[in-house]
């Protein structure tokens, strides 16, 4: 790696003021294992690194909210995500997922801020929380505002962020009367990077959804909803020929790109068989 | 812009220590270079082989993906640390019984990742070894004799509770 001066501010305005919105070699680093993976291919080669590490308690809490919502801190690593009985009761498909990712050294030192703020499409947080509706909440020098997950990656590792705005919270609703599960689709072996990362939130009621939510990444440039599949499911009854046309209408709109992990053609197939199985799970769930 | 060299104070195999290295240097390149300690070896530098894994605050890292400047105030764990008083650790011991290595490249990662393991689950299921170890490889295919290996220290450690 290419040397650079390293900031370990104690405060989140002093980090804040480190940071400066036209100079792109100064970051923020959190538990750093993605920055070190390119810091070490020489991808990229900052002159400052701010460590968000010292930032307190803030940065690090799970809250559980009256409605049943949760709060999850930037700096919460992945692990303790994984181990949290707050967020096992607010959203089990969050453990769930985690277990796919990676493995246990990179969730014992990589955090959800640092997670979402990579914005690499093969993560598998970012389509769980948009089916999940999750928002991000970040901090700069003009104030606080949230922004839902699927606003916040503009392209591969591109963001909407300011490079003097950090996120400082994940906040996710209250997932009454909803189900959700989570298809990582390998192409390979099972520790593989997906090409296929596929997310669906359904609140069905008697055998009919009244609503879906579905997002995907990995196959697509950006994690994204499938707002056709979402609609091919709204107000429907439970059939298999329901579940093939939201199938049909996702593997159609979704812009699909190719790489190393499949074809275009491949991943829509992916996306068709997947989603339909997925929905089985969590509808078949929810009946009972 | 200057990357002013940086003192750390941590505990490091039991022992208080301090070291003062450039921030860019990675926690295995610290091990290695100020504190002769090569139980951790840096394989495919990515996280994904295990080979580097070294325990911090009780937690297994990959210490190549790890800024060696985070191990400030931390206590840090190598593979050196495992054997008391001229006794092997209990993962170490079983290793050996199994044959659980060829060239013993990988091990020092499969036995601290073995005592991870077994901390958060003393009596692992099939799924739990499967889920705990996949990060480690190791080229000589030694699996179903690491696998043994962990079964093995398993029984130890909880009969001897």
């Amino acid at each position: 790696m290419s040397p650079f001066a390293l900031e370990e501010p104690a405060s989140l305005a002093e980090a804040l003021a480190l940071l400066d919105p036209d100079d792109p070699g100064a970051r923020a680093i959190a538990g750093g294992t993605a920055l070190m993976l390119m810091m070490k291919s020489g991808l990229y080669r900052p002159q400052r690194l701010v460590s968000l590490r010292r930032l307190g308690p803030a940065l690090t809490g799970i809250h559980t909210a009256a409605d049943g919502g949760i709060e999850i801190g930037a700096m919460v690593r992945l692990a303790d995500i994984e181990r949290s009985g707050k967020v096992r009761a607010a959203a089990p498909v969050i453990a769930e997922t985690l277990l796919t990712h990676s493995n246990v050294r990179v969730r014992n030192v990589a955090t959800l801020g640092g997670n979402l703020a990579h914005a690499d499409p093969h993560m598998d947080l970012p389509p769980v929380l948009i089916a999940l509706g999750a928002t991000v909440r970040v901090t700069g020098p003009a104030g606080e505002r949230s922004i839902a997950i699927e606003d916040l990656v503009t392209g591969y590792l591109e963001t909407v962020l300011a490079n003097n705005e950090l996120i400082t919270a994940v906040s996710i609703p209250p997932q009454t009367g909803r189900r959700a599960t989570y298809a990582k689709v390998t192409a390979r072996t099972a520790d593989d990077w997906p090409a296929l990362g596929l997310a669906v939130s359904v609140h069905a009621e008697d055998g009919v959804v009244r609503d879906a939510r579905i997002a995907i990444g990995a196959a697509t440039e950006t994690a994204r909803r499938l707002p056709q599949a979402e609609a091919a499911l709204a107000g429907r009854a439970v059939t298999d020929t329901t579940l093939r046309e939201a199938g049909r209408a996702a593997a159609a709109e979704a812009p699909v790109v190719a790489d190393h992990h499949g074809s275009v053609a491949y991943k829509r197939v992916l996306i068709e068989v997947h989603l339909q199985r997925a929905l089985r799970r969590v509808l078949d769930g929810a009946a009972r | 812009m200057s990357a002013a060299p940086r003192t750390i104070r941590f505990t490091l195999n039991g022992s208080a220590v301090e070291a003062t290295f450039p921030p860019h240097l990675s926690l295995i390149e610290l091990l290695r270079e100020q504190f002769d300690l090569f139980g951790a070896r840096e394989s495919c530098g990515q996280g994904l082989c295990g080979c580097c894994t070294v325990l911090v605050d009780g937690n297994a890292v990959s210490s190549c993906l790890y800024l060696a400047a985070f191990a400030d105030g931390a206590e840090i764990l190598t593979v050196e640390h495992l054997a008391r008083d001229g006794r092997l650790d209990p993962v170490q011991q079983a290793f050996i019984e199994a044959g659980a290595f060829q060239c013993g490249f990988c091990t020092p990662g499969f036995v601290l990742m073995t005592k991870q393991l077994l901390d958060d689950h003393p009596d692992p299921t099939d799924d739990q070894i499967g889920h705990y170890l996949s990060g480690n490889l190791c080229r000589c295919g030694t699996y179903p004799e690491i696998i043994a290996a962990v079964l093995d220290a398993s029984h130890c450690l909880t009969v001897s509770l």
